[in-house]
């Protein structure tokens, strides 16, 4: 059963991290559910911004072999628009990757708030495999999806929605390479736009106020930070906003009854 | 088309994605090194879950609000009122409603632009 067939609940009134009788069979169940699931939005929203990192790679000259690599190594679509950005301009190789590993820090603390939630014996060596695929669209449904399914299962899950993820990024480069100049602007605004939009209705299904609070301070923090200081803003936004959101709920809201944490 | 003077080429280019990816890589792999030593009931687990949803939010809000090139002609106000109308279609019914909603939004963005 999906929980998209599930009456709605108002969250509150949910029990907190309540264990789920079996959402899947067997890890191979699993495993397509999450190939499923990235089939959707994420998938759209993968292809969509690759067709335009595909294009942008082909009208800045660069060649086919080195666009796609770029999506199928690094697989981290703002830091791969600022490498491009930043080799047009002619900076060193140095602090290309400097301000390329940057961008990547939120994989950081992407990796430590989801692979905790997978089984113990899951959490071995092979993770450092697994993790290449951790990008910001599996990390929003994993999130989402994690609290109902068991934890045994959340790894081959994970597994089929990252692996989708990743897969459709490669085509979606070459496809945007070859289009690129031949798309009219309004069907580039929708490709530019979705990305964003996105993450923005994601958060409208995140259900603890910690985190609630947490995304409103980074709406906030985020555009004042970028104003300070460009390279840097995602890290102090998240950092001041998360520790406030932190204290807010620490102090007023984990007390409370019925506020779900 | 910028000349290809400007343009970082050749091997010095590779070696720049090289430097990215291994940039990049290093970050998931910190993580996963660090996630040994976390437990997702600590305090440190929920502190982190909320600095990283708040980066996500910064990035998006940057993306919508203060966007590059070609998004950047669109006026806020529209990118503001399709974003408005997208959650509303996604809150409209209670069960998931991501894909319709995201459609409408890009639906409306692209037809603005033929519009315009």
């Amino acid at each position: 059963m999906s929980s998209a067939d599930q009456p709605y609940i108002d969250p509150s009134e949910l029990p907190l991290e309540e264990p789920v009788a079996e959402r899947f069979k067997s890890r191979h169940d699993a495993f397509w559910s999450g190939i499923k699931a990235a089939a959707g939005a994420p998938a759209m929203v993968l292809f969509a911004g690759m067709v335009g990192f595909g294009a942008m790679g082909k009208t800045n000259g660069f060649d086919i072999w080195f666009t796609t690599a770029t999506s199928f190594f690094m697989f981290a679509l703002p830091g791969q628009v600022v490498l491009l950005e930043m080799a047009i301009t002619g900076s060193s190789a140095i602090a290309i990757a400097l301000a390329v590993t940057l961008t990547a820090t939120r994989f950081i603390t992407m990796t430590v708030t989801l692979f905790p939630q997978f089984h113990q014996r899951d959490r071995n060596r092979s993770l450092y495999a697994s993790v290449h695929l951790l990008a910001m669209t599996a990390w929003a449904i994993s999130m989402r999806e994690f609290h109902s399914i068991e934890v045994k299962h959340r790894l081959s899950y994970f597994m089929g929605l990252g692996l989708l993820c990743w897969l459709i990024s490669i085509p979606g480069t070459i496809l945007g390479y070859f289009l690129a100049g031949m798309v009219p602007a309004p069907i580039t605004l929708g490709l530019v736009f979705i990305n964003p939009l996105f993450f923005l209705l994601t958060f409208t299904e995140v259900k603890p106020w910690i985190n609630r609070i947490a995304i409103l301070l980074g709406c906030l923090f985020g555009p004042l930070f970028f104003i300070l200081n460009r390279d840097t803003s995602l890290l102090t936004a998240g950092l001041v906003s998360g520790t406030l959101a932190y204290f807010i709920d620490r102090k007023f809201l984990r007390k409370k009854p019925g506020v779900i944490a | 088309m910028i000349p290809a003077s400007n343009i970082l080429s050749g091997w010095s280019l590779w070696i720049a994605l090289f430097g990215a990816c291994l940039g990049t890589y290093f970050c998931r792999a910190i993580g996963v090194s660090l996630s040994q030593w976390i437990n997702q009931d600590s305090e440190i687990f929920r502190w982190l879950a909320a600095v990283t949803y708040a980066m996500v939010a910064a990035l998006t809000v940057r993306l919508i609000v203060m966007p590059l090139g070609l998004m950047s002609t669109v006026p806020l106000w529209i990118r503001i009122l399709i974003c408005v109308l997208s959650i509303a279609v996604m809150m409209s019914k209670p069960t998931r409603r991501l894909v319709p909603a995201l459609l409408t939004g890009t639906i409306l963005m692209i037809s603005y632009g033929v519009m315009r």
